[in-house]
């Protein structure tokens, strides 16, 4: 789930390690009531400041995505499907804003882009 | 914000080496990167923060207690692990944790043994034959088993092979986790520093260039290509920290205290800014050195 978080980014790591937890609660890879792991653990797992797992798990119970429970742990909510559809759907936005910046910045073309998107999602579903 | 260390006006003067007015705000429970190229008064600070050296001038508060006037009782909370390892190479390693032990009230035998194992370091054998990483390793132990509020690491990672590095992070990591202890650590290691602190300082030849929350000197910092730009500029939103030209008739501008609204500036300069490139931590380390120095030469 947390595979190449990049400390080298703008986007903070704490954001980052939210935007992963949310897409996986989105896509149901996290199950309602499954129980986040501990600070300690995942900082250490991850080799992260324990204020940066705070932060992502804070602003993922602002979000309602978790309940914080103190002393107990941290709990996936239910989402509304409308709403698991709907994060998964901007997750695709980001996706496609990364690869246009980066085609932008390398000089290919929009069109380009898009041939080369259709030969690949060809070439995968033959 | 309480602050773990707090400096102010530091003076201090060795030979041809000198600080020079150093502020410094560590705020408690964070963990604090201390960056700068060999010489630029890193281990000084940090040896004058523990009252190892004594300064000409300034103030040092460490855990809300006077440096050095009341030392001992700031020394008793603080676990330091300085750059070269300063133990008697004759002892072993269980003699050193019984000889470290009686200097701490707050020694956490269970902690100590449950990093020796973790360390794999072998109790019989003397420092002088550890390995460097072992040598670091039992260092870490020392530190960590006497339980103090602030950690001072002098480049505690910096040589060692990645796997020593690993456990010596993680079990850093599992301390502030568990005892919400401030770290003031310096290292070269900027990649390493750069996933695990919440506030970097750097120093260049004796004095503070910049101390700032690590997301901001990030998302601040950044490489612009700007096009058509006249070659005197008056006041800019952001810090300028350099401007080479690129090939054809743009240039590269390295700026500081960047904020996306600040695109605008450059219509009113009647010039166009054609990319906004994010810099990590070690190219933004690096560019504010050479911003530094350009404008002290200047």
């Amino acid at each position: 789930m947390f595979h190449n978080l990049d400390a080298r980014s703008p986007i903070p790591l704490y954001a980052q390690i939210a935007e992963r937890i949310r897409l996986a609660i989105a896509t149901g890879a996290l199950a309602p009531a499954e129980a986040l792991p501990s600070v300690r653990q995942l900082a250490t797992e991850l080799r992260v400041n324990p204020a940066t797992v705070v932060q992502a798990y804070r602003d993922l119970e602002a979000q309602n995505f978790v309940e914080i429970r103190h002393g107990a742990g941290t709990f996936v909510r239910e989402l509304a499907p409308g709403r698991r559809a709907r994060e998964r759907a901007s997750q695709a936005t980001a996706l496609v804003r990364k690869l246009l910046a980066e085609a932008r910045r390398m000089g290919v073309s929009l069109v380009e882009v898009q041939k080369a998107i259709e030969e690949e999602v060809g070439a995968k579903t033959p | 914000m309480s602050h773990a260390i707090e400096i102010s006006g530091l003076k201090y003067r060795a030979g041809s080496f000198e600080l020079k007015d150093v502020d410094l705000h560590v705020p408690t429970g964070s963990i604090y990167g201390f960056l700068g190229p060999n010489g630029s008064g890193k281990t000084t600070t940090m040896r004058l923060v523990l009252g190892l050296l004594r300064p000409l001038a300034g103030r040092i508060t460490v855990l809300g207690d006077r440096m050095p006037e009341d030392a001992p009782r700031i020394l008793a909370r603080v676990g330091y692990v300085p750059e070269q390892p300063h133990l008697d190479a004759t002892l072993t390693v269980r003699e050193l944790m019984t000889f470290q032990a009686a200097f701490y009230r707050t020694w956490d035998a269970a902690c100590a043994e449950d990093l020796l194992n973790r360390f794999e370091l072998d109790d019989h054998r003397v420092f002088g034959r550890l390995s460097k990483g072992q040598k670091a390793k039992l260092m870490i132990l020392l530190a960590l088993a006497q339980r103090g509020d602030l950690l001072v690491l002098d480049e505690p990672t910096d040589g060692l092979d990645p796997v020593v590095r690993r456990d010596i992070l993680t079990a850093l990591l599992e301390y502030v986790a568990e005892r919400k202890a401030t770290i003031f650590i310096s290292s070269h290691l900027v990649h390493e520093l750069e996933r695990i602190c919440d506030w970097i300082a750097v120093m260049d030849e004796g004095r503070v260039v910049t101390e700032v929350p690590m997301e901001k000197l990030k998302q601040g910092t950044k490489r612009l290509v700007v096009a058509g730009a006249p070659p005197q500029i008056g006041e800019t939103p952001f810090v300028v920290l350099s401007r080479e030209p690129e090939n054809g008739a743009s240039e590269r501008w390295v700026v500081g205290q960047w904020e996306p609204e600040m695109r605008s500036y450059f219509d009113g300069l009647g010039a166009s800014l054609v990319d906004v490139i994010d810099l990590d931590l070690e190219d933004g380390f690096v560019e504010l050195l050479r911003g530094f120095r350009a404008s002290r030469r200047a």
